[in-house]
């Protein structure tokens, strides 16, 4: 069973801010709760289906440029700087 | 409304070509289609507005005998999480509500080179997380075959549009099931390709490891017609295969594409929960397929009943990782960061997620977190593992598989928006072709007695792409439904 304690951390953590608590801890609960449905499948033995490629078969790791004008297009960008809000 | 508008892709370029109709003809009438259909419909959350003089160019080109691409002017609408180069790309969301994107996905390059039109961009679930297009942060869309209905999703603006001939053909997104479900609920055909056979290089990704790009168009041949123009490999997207350049539209019409195929019905898709004229159409679609020669039976999957949780985790925690990047310092809408620290400021940006996709990245970071990964994710991914090995072994022995394409048929606006679980199981159906990787398809097959619309899905292995097409032509060959009423 998840508590609503670690719900609210995670949210937390993941700096999401939860204003509505119905909207937010109580649906997030009774969806994790349905994932208990996972116990019963009998799959703990079962391997990871894996997607192997091989090295060969990867583009070449080189650089391509961008032809657009892609630094433009942020939003905070200033004299070769792109300005982000103060750290504590 | 026009009856031109009313037809296939495959008759549009007939006409064209024939010069019964021209590209700037067949466009007046489509944006005149739209202009009436929006109030009712909301399929679209963007029109382009520079079509005009592109049909007219390709007008111009055909007269002169110059090389013309296969859409001819086709006009075709996009799903708002495909990327158009200088074009807003909003996926339904207030976070990227003014992001032009700066390059085109590559199905939007390759049907370009062909001459297709974009007419616009069709309304979605915010971020493709949810399956109504009830989460739209613009509005809903609604259903063209009753419109206090949903049009399904996530790509119901796309499905919609298409049944409503607001446009001819679009392409949608199919996570697990966005564009099969509302292509069932519009009466439309939904096709998702194997996994890789369609570049995903320009979606906005959800969760990358199960997603693809699929057509929505109005019969089996208009999607093969579409697959052929945008199958294949892609050196932008590792994951795509290489097709050998198959035709799926050659001999798409043969008949016999059923005699002899095996055919499996799954059981645990047709249970008690399953709506009774749902149930009953499907055994009406079973019952066609055995006239037309196939050899038809019940099977058994056990990890179906499982499927849907380990659909829900795994694209939670990657929709968790993908979303991670919406920090407002490179895609975003425009919030000034004075008076912010760090922190509050992302956090301030991330409140422009609307509820679902917030309660969605909440549970992706909770089932990957550190103590509960095992718990969920891990033993999601051998889930899938094990739903993959179960089906491959069906289909040593059956070559297609068959099932609703939804066990319940389309319901009001509103209806279920507030029980996030109980849409989950809505998904049942189809999440099991997005977790195995295999070709699925919607097509529209009956009526309800309330005249809404019920599809049927068909399943085959993994590259058996060209024989779904043709076996689900046969079988909408089988019916004939009415217009869409509006």
């Amino acid at each position: 069973m998840v508590s609503e304690k670690e719900i609210e951390e995670i949210s937390k953590l993941m700096r999401i801010k939860i204003m509505d608590r119905h909207e937010y801890v109580d649906k997030v609960h009774e969806m994790i709760n349905f994932f208990d449905v996972l116990d019963s499948a009998g799959a703990i033995e079962e391997d990871l289906d894996v997607r192997k490629v091989p090295i060969s078969c990867l583009r070449e790791d080189r650089h391509v440029a961008f032809d657009g004008v892609l630094i433009d297009e942020l939003k905070h960008y200033k004299n070769g700087y792109v300005r982000a809000p103060r750290m504590n | 409304m026009s009856d031109l508008i009313k037809i296939s892709a495959l008759d549009y370029v007939k006409k064209v070509r024939s010069g019964e109709t021209t590209a700037t003809e067949f466009l007046y009438k489509t944006l005149d289609r739209i202009r009436d259909m929006e109030p009712k419909l909301h399929s679209y959350l963007l029109l382009n507005d520079d079509v005009i003089s592109r049909a007219e160019e390709i007008d111009q080109r055909i007269k002169t005998g110059q090389k013309v691409g296969r859409c001819l002017g086709m006009p075709i609408s996009l799903k708002d999480n495909l990327c158009v180069k200088n074009g807003r790309t909003t996926c339904a969301s207030k976070m990227l509500e003014n992001y032009v994107a700066p390059y085109d996905a590559t199905v939007v390059a390759r049907l370009r080179a062909e001459d297709a039109i974009f007419v616009g961009k069709t309304n979605m679930d915010e971020f493709a997380m949810g399956l109504t297009t009830e989460f739209s942060a613009f509005g809903a869309s609604r259903n063209p075959w009753n419109v206090d209905y949903v049009p399904g999703g996530s790509s119901g603006g796309s499905a919609a549009a298409t049944a409503a001939f607001e446009c001819v053909a679009s392409l949608g997104s199919d996570t697990g099931g966005s564009v099969r479900n509302p292509a069932s609920f519009c009466s439309v055909v939904g096709y998702k390709p194997t996994y890789g056979l369609i570049s995903r290089y320009g979606l906005v990704s959800y969760a990358n490891s199960i997603e693809q790009v699929g057509p929505i168009t109005r019969t089996v041949s208009d999607a093969a017609f579409i697959l052929n123009m945008i199958a294949g490999k892609d050196e932008n997207d590792d994951t795509t295969i290489d097709d050998g350049d198959v035709d799926y539209l050659e001999g798409i019409d043969d008949d016999g594409a059923v005699e002899g195929i095996r055919v499996g019905v799954i059981k645990e898709m047709m249970g008690q929960d399953t709506d009774p004229q749902v149930a009953a159409a499907t055994r009406r679609a079973v019952s066609d397929l055995e006239q037309m020669g196939a050899i038809c039976e019940e099977i058994s999957m056990d990890m179906i009943m499982h499927s849907v949780a380990a659909y829900y985790v795994v694209t939670a925690a990657e929709a968790e990782s993908n979303l991670a990047r919406y920090d407002n310092l490179r895609y975003g809408y425009d919030l000034p960061m004075d008076g912010y620290e760090l922190k509050a400021y992302v956090e301030e940006a991330r409140g422009r997620f609307g509820p679902e996709v917030a309660r969605r990245m909440i549970v992706g970071g909770f089932v990957s977190s550190s103590g509960h990964a095992g718990r969920y994710y891990l033993k999601a991914l051998k889930v899938k593992s094990k739903l993959t090995r179960e089906i491959g072994d069906v289909l040593t022995r059956h070559d297609i598989l068959v099932a609703p394409t939804v066990p319940i048929m389309p319901f009001r606006i509103g209806e279920k928006s507030d029980d996030p679980v109980g849409l989950f199981m809505i998904d049942l159906n189809t999440v099991t072709a997005n977790l195995t990787g295999r070709p699925s398809i919607s097509v529209p097959y009956a009526l309800s007695e309330e005249a809404l619309p019920i599809g049927v899905q068909m399943i085959s292995d993994v590259m058996q792409d060209k024989l779904l097409l043709r076996v689900a032509r046969a079988l909408e060959m089988r019916t004939s439904l009415p217009e869409v009423p509006l």
